[in-house]
């Protein structure tokens, strides 16, 4: 890369390396009326159907992992800008690395989802229910195999350590990145960079057994050896276009005006076209295997997905979360205004809701849907998590820089050209 | 200098040192108005597009267009090969079924937009180029280490050599050269040419081996290239195999399970028997039938017939469905009644045929269950053409080539197939449902086809079969379309024509009776002789 007009760093204690004041100032109404409307939204939806219960834990579980994916999609944006040494990302890698903080909250706030397993029997997961199988008719053989890995305290141990893994990699990056910033030192770049590829190795097996656990044992007879893949093509996904938005925001709101470019957005937008197609692709090879293969204890989980309303869901997928972006992020005119790349990180992270929506809520028992209520609870409550999450956010933002102001490689960053 | 003058010129070139003095000529090369111009760098440089001011690139459109291009081409392509031009059911498969199609075009979707970028950047920087009249300048070297130039073309609009060369020597260069022809010869090299010819010569080499392998004759046995597609080790019907423990090769039907398209719960459509009228007559006979069409049944009867065989002996003694005296209510009595059930089986080796009276007492339907239409007998005709014809004929009239063939060779056991235009085949003697009875089972040396043609195909068969016995007694009033004048030519027509089959078939029985009538003499006078000779003999 060329840094012949690089321009002059600024200071790093520049005002446009802060928080803006009229974000701070959103901390706390975000975190209490987040927390508010939270609550609300799950309350509404436990009192739908008959089993109202069931039915707020699967909009609470929804929620939670929708905001869960987009964390994780941002701690694995910056260990993988560590492990590839990526200099164009720098000026955007803070905002990641504040986000991923956020799963030490997003672990209290996965308290419930544990809870309902010690508390009822089978309220969110059916397998907890003793009578599932006999209910279903299942072979009890191969339930009693299913339950050695099913069960309520070796689920919760599990969640615990995926827990304490992601954590412990987030502080340990964070840490480090915030510590650079008074010191400036590149040897806390080089030793980022040397634990990020063992962090990418657990972080890759954590999520995919936390996939397996928290999504995929809903139906608790069907497997798919992809779905780690599918739930993480969607965080990455989900990750990038939350950059792009975050972004947007904050240099509307007056800070890294001069930092984040044209450029920077380009290189947002080329990723997010990317990753719609290599959700597209995952999603797509994990239907095409298993309706090819066409073996009942397979096709239940598309089956189920594919009658009544949830047909009209899964088409829409198609359309609304492949086509439409695809074609509309292709271009390189619309990759070059940070408006437009804005625009669509928005709309994906809607999407990506739908798409968790998709995964999680057909499980729900006797195929209720909750109606026009259902759905606005869930969106309550899912809007009600994120705004808590964001306001809980915008107060380590206040306290830190939003940019990694003495990272070695800011001016590198700073003066990227895509060609 | 002098001699540049007589040659032709190229463009305009000139050195700089470093990317700013490069860029800032051509931001005044650009506000000039030159538009055929070129940088050349050791290394890309940020924003020189925008300094010469090139356009963008239509590159990405030519792409998009191949990758379209390329999505469309499977998807037809695809679409026409398995669903329209050779429908084919492959795992189970509707014939058009998208998600399959999806791998395909998604392949030749990378593959096209990978060869428009490919070949699209080739044709837009006009490559293949082999040489430039610029590398004359020795100077110029040195772009592929750490001097950048500025290349103005001669072909621009408003190039003027000596305008051109001043404006590019008011900028930071210390280097100004005009770019000439150079002097090496534009001919092709020797070398390329017989590169050239050598490979056309060996390409065709392969074709020679080819044509003359077609036009020669060899006593050696062929080579096998490919030698399990030529000797496939799949297995035919009737063959051994080690694989499965009762060491068929093809496998029986699943029990519990339904051929797909045999779904049908009709039980007068599955026999061609009036169930319900059988039941009155013969209530066991019936429920066998049940039994041995439904399923369900059929794996509920195995189970059951393992502890006590000989109670359950009607549901599972198969060969006496011939027996029409047998008392169904004498399940249990053994004795006497198991011996006459061994003595039917011993004799019923042709159930059907043997027990003609079965035959006539049973219901059997009178007319055909599908709907008639044009349809139905075309089916009915292409599968009387594959199944019924090679021993029946392709008219019906019994003389196929397994028939002639067996005449040919004198087979001692042959069984004459019979002529499907004998008046006891014809519907008021022999109903619908019997004739589709007889197919499916089978009848003396005709095999039973019910597993090889489906039930819906058999009853198109026996549609066409009618249609087949009509065409020999049709008469010409049920042609409405045939007006009075054309109906007596016709009937003329065949009139002359019976007469003289008639003539002919008088003139054949009476040379056949000649023939017999001088064979017989023949023998007497031989006989005679015989008996001459002996006589003679004796007496002497």
């Amino acid at each position: 890369m060329s840094e012949h007009n690089a321009p002059a760093p600024k200071s790093s204690d520049d005002p446009a390396f802060t928080l803006p004041a009229s974000l701070a100032a959103l901390r706390l109404p975000l975190c209490v009326g987040g927390l508010i409307v939270m609550l609300f939204g799950w309350w509404l939806a436990s009192d739908i159907g008959d089993h109202g219960d069931n039915f707020g834990m699967s909009v609470y579980l929804t929620a939670a992992v929708y905001c869960m994916t987009i964390v994780l999609g941002c701690l694995f944006f910056v260990l993988i800008q560590h492990l590839v040494r990526a200099g164009w990302s720098i000026v955007v890698r803070r905002i990641a690395e504040l986000v991923m903080v956020m799963v030490i909250p997003m672990g209290i706030l996965f308290i419930p989802v544990l809870a309902s397993l010690w508390t009822g029997e089978g309220t969110l997961y059916s397998w907890d229910n003793p009578e599932y199988a006999i209910e279903h008719g299942l072979p009890l053989d191969v339930w009693q195999e299913k339950l050695r890995w099913l069960n309520q305290g070796w689920f919760t141990v599990r969640t615990i350590g995926y827990f304490a893994v992601w954590s412990a990699l987030a502080l340990f990056f964070f840490k480090n990145s915030v510590r650079q910033d008074k010191t400036g030192e590149k040897a806390i770049t080089d030793k980022m960079q040397y634990w990020s590829g063992p962090a990418v190795m657990l972080f890759s097996l954590t999520t995919t057994f936390a996939a397996f656990d928290w999504v995929m044992s809903l139906a608790p007879m069907w497997f798919s050896t992809m779905f780690g893949v599918y739930l993480f093509a969607g965080s990455i996904l989900g990750a990038h276009c939350l950059l792009a938005v975050v972004s947007y925001v904050l240099q509307k709101q007056g800070a890294l005006r001069d930092e984040v470019t044209v450029e920077h957005y380009h290189d947002l937008g080329k990723l997010i076209f990317g990753f719609v197609f290599f959700w597209t692709y995952i999603s797509f090879s994990q239907f095409l295997l298993i309706w090819y293969g066409n073996i009942p204890e397979e096709t239940e989980w598309f089956y189920v997905r594919q009658i009544g309303s949830w047909g009209y869901v899964a088409l829409a997928l198609i359309f609304f979360h492949w086509m439409l972006p695809f074609a509309g992020t292709m271009s390189r005119h619309v990759r070059r205004r940070p408006g437009l790349v804005c625009a669509w990180g928005a709309y994906l992270l809607i999407m990506h809701y739908v798409d968790v929506y998709f995964m999680i809520m057909p499980t729900v028992e006797d195929g209720n849907v909750g109606g026009v209520m259902g759905v606005v609870a869930s969106i309550l409550c899912v809007v009600g998590m994120a705004g808590l999450l964001s306001g809980l956010c915008l107060g380590l933002a206040q306290q830190n820089k939003v940019v990694a102001v003495r990272d070695p490689r800011l001016g590198e960053s700073v003066a990227f050209e895509n060609f | 200098m002098s001699e540049n003058n007589e040659k032709k010129v190229h463009g305009v070139v000139a050195e700089y040192t470093s990317v700013d003095t490069l860029l800032n000529a051509c931001r005044r090369v650009r506000d000039a108005g030159y538009e055929k111009t070129d940088a050349f760098t050791p290394f890309p440089v940020h924003g020189i597009d925008k300094a010469l001011g090139i356009k963008p690139t239509v590159l990405p459109w030519i792409v998009l267009g191949a990758g379209v291009t390329g999505t469309v081409t499977a998807l037809v392509m695809q679409i026409w090969m398995n669903s329209i031009d050779y429908p084919y059911i492959i795992s189970g498969k509707p014939f058009l079924s998208l998600p399959a199609f999806m791998p395909v075009a998604f392949e030749l979707t990378v593959l096209f937009a990978s060869f428009g970028a490919f070949f699209g950047m080739w044709a837009l920087n006009g490559l293949p180029k082999f040489s430039n009249p610029i590398f004359t300048d020795p100077r110029f070297d040195r772009v592929t280490d750490d001097r950048f130039f500025l290349y103005i073309d001669a072909k621009d609009g408003q190039f003027d050599r000596g305008g051109v060369e001043k404006l590019l020597g008011d900028t930071e260069t210390d280097y100004v050269q005009t770019v000439v022809d150079d002097d090496s010869s534009d001919k092709v090299p020797k070398p390329f040419f017989m590169m050239w010819g050598l490979v056309v010569g060996l390409s065709v080499i392969p074709l020679l081996v080819v044509l003359k392998m077609r036009v020669s004759h060899s006593s050696q046995p062929r080579f096998h290239v490919f030698y399990d597609m030529d000797f496939s080790p799949a297995k035919d019907a009737q063959q051994y195999s080690t694989l499965f423990r009762d060491g068929r090769a093809m496998r029986p039907d699943v029990p519990g399970t339904v051929a797909r398209g045999e779904e049908q719960a009709n039980l007068n459509y599955m026999t061609g028997i009036d169930m319900e009228a059988l039941t009155a007559i013969d209530p066991s006979r019936a429920e066998r039938l049940v039994r041995r069409l439904n399923p369900y049944f059929q794996s509920e009867v195995e189970s059951a017939q393992e502890p006590n065989t000989d109670t359950e002996k009607s549901s599972t003694d198969e060969p006496s469905q011939g027996d029409p005296e047998k008392n169904p209510a004498a399940a249990g009595d053994t004795g006497p009644e198991k011996a006459k059930a061994s003595q039917a089986d011993a004799s019923d080796t042709a159930p059907a045929a043997a027990k003609p009276s079965v035959m006539e007492t049973t219901p059997w339907l009178d007319s055909n269950p599908l709907v008639l239409n044009e349809k139905v007998l075309a089916d009915g005709r292409k599968n009387f053409g594959i199944y019924c014809s090679v021993c029946h004929g392709m008219n019906g009239s019994g003389n196929g080539l397994v028939n002639v063939r067996a005449q040919k060779i004198m087979s001692p056991d042959w069984i004459q197939p019979s002529s499907l235009h004998q008046e006891t085949l014809y519907a008021d003697k022999y109903p619908a449902g019997k004739l589709f009875s007889t197919i499916s089972n089978g009848i003396r040396k005709m095999p039973g086809y019910a597993g090889q043609i489906k039930t819906r195909d058999r009853w198109a068969i026996v549609a066409y079969v009618r249609a087949l016995q009509l065409s020999r007694n049709a008469s010409i009033e049920q042609f409405k379309d045939i007006d009075e004048p054309e109906q007596a030519k016709i009937l003329k027509e065949q009139a002359d024509a019976k007469k003289a089959l008639q003539e002919k078939a008088d003139a054949d029985a009476k040379a056949a009776k000649k023939a017999l009538q001088e064979k017989a003499d023949a023998d007497a006078k031989a006989a005679k002789e015989k008996t001459d000779a002996d006589a003679a003999k004796a007496s002497s």
